[in-house]
């Protein structure tokens, strides 16, 4: 369980923000993206392909962004995207990989002054 | 005499023993050529993301990509787009390709009004020595874009 839920994280950057600032919202995931082009250095079969293909970033339940993302990107990916504070709330980023596999992340926005 | 002729032989047979497995190899290489499962070049992805619209190169499109990348399994990806987030005149779309990659296609960003600003970065593998594009679609259904080559020293794809 503990390590389920380092799998992957949200920050918000700058730290403290107001409502009406645009700040960036950044999601890292612990994720191989094996493009399925790869060999596997022990058994020296190709490993099959895992890669996340949608990530969805919710506040209150609605959707602001969604990617359709590829195998291209980088091992443990990391996604940054802005986001102008409407008031209090909490942002879930949801994603799928192409083996079907699910999972989702919280986090609150608590705007100061 | 015998002899000298003996290891003549024996060395074009070694020789030619070392050479032909290599070659061998080669082309074995080149026939199993891996293919990934969304294998797609650059112009058939632009194509599938335009529909044949005219992209035009634009200066507000900044995309920050190093200038060498010395492992092309991490290349960080910027794309900050000037252009005002409101209502009825937004970034609809950010995508971000890299033309040599087996898969041209990295990140498909859907944007809205919400966001604030066109901002995106990740991290993306680039194979070889390439150009990046960002791709960005306007709200009117319009398209601009930016690119910037990266050299990179080893390939990140396969």
């Amino acid at each position: 369980m503990a390590a389920e839920k380092r799998r992957s994280m949200i920050k918000m950057k700058p730290k403290k923000y107001k409502v009406g600032d645009t700040i960036s919202v950044d999601f890292i995931i612990i994720h191989p993206m094996d493009t399925g082009m790869q060999k596997d250095k022990k058994t020296g079969k190709i490993k099959p392909a895992k890669y996340l293909d949608n990530v969805t970033f919710l506040l209150d339940g609605k959707p602001f962004t969604t990617m359709k993302v590829w195998e291209t990107v980088s091992t443990n990916p990391y996604f940054s995207v802005n986001l102008k504070v409407p008031g209090e709330g909490e942002i879930t980023v949801e994603y799928t990989d192409n083996t079907g596999e699910k999972g989702s992340k919280s986090a609150k926005l608590k705007p100061k002054g | 005499m015998q002899r000298r002729s003996f290891l003549k032989g024996l060395c074009a047979a070694t020789a030619a023993a070392a050479a032909g497995p290599v070659l061998l190899s080669a082309k074995e290489e080149a026939n199993a050529a891996p293919q990934g499962p969304n294998a797609l070049s650059y112009a058939m992805a632009v194509e599938a993301i335009t529909s044949g619209k005219n992209i035009t190169e634009s200066t507000k499109v900044e995309l920050i990509v190093p200038e060498i990348a010395e492992n092309g399994a991490v290349v960080p990806v910027k794309v900050n787009v000037d252009h005002p987030m409101e209502e009825n005149d937004y970034v609809k779309a950010i995508h971000v390709l890299g033309k040599e990659n087996g898969n041209s296609r990295c990140a498909d960003v859907m944007l809205t009004p919400m966001n604030g600003k066109g901002y995106f970065a990740t991290r993306v593998k680039l194979a070889k020595t390439q150009e990046v594009v960002a791709l960005v679609e306007l709200s009117d259904g319009s398209f601009i874009s930016a690119s910037k080559s990266v050299k990179v020293t080893i390939g990140g794809c396969g």
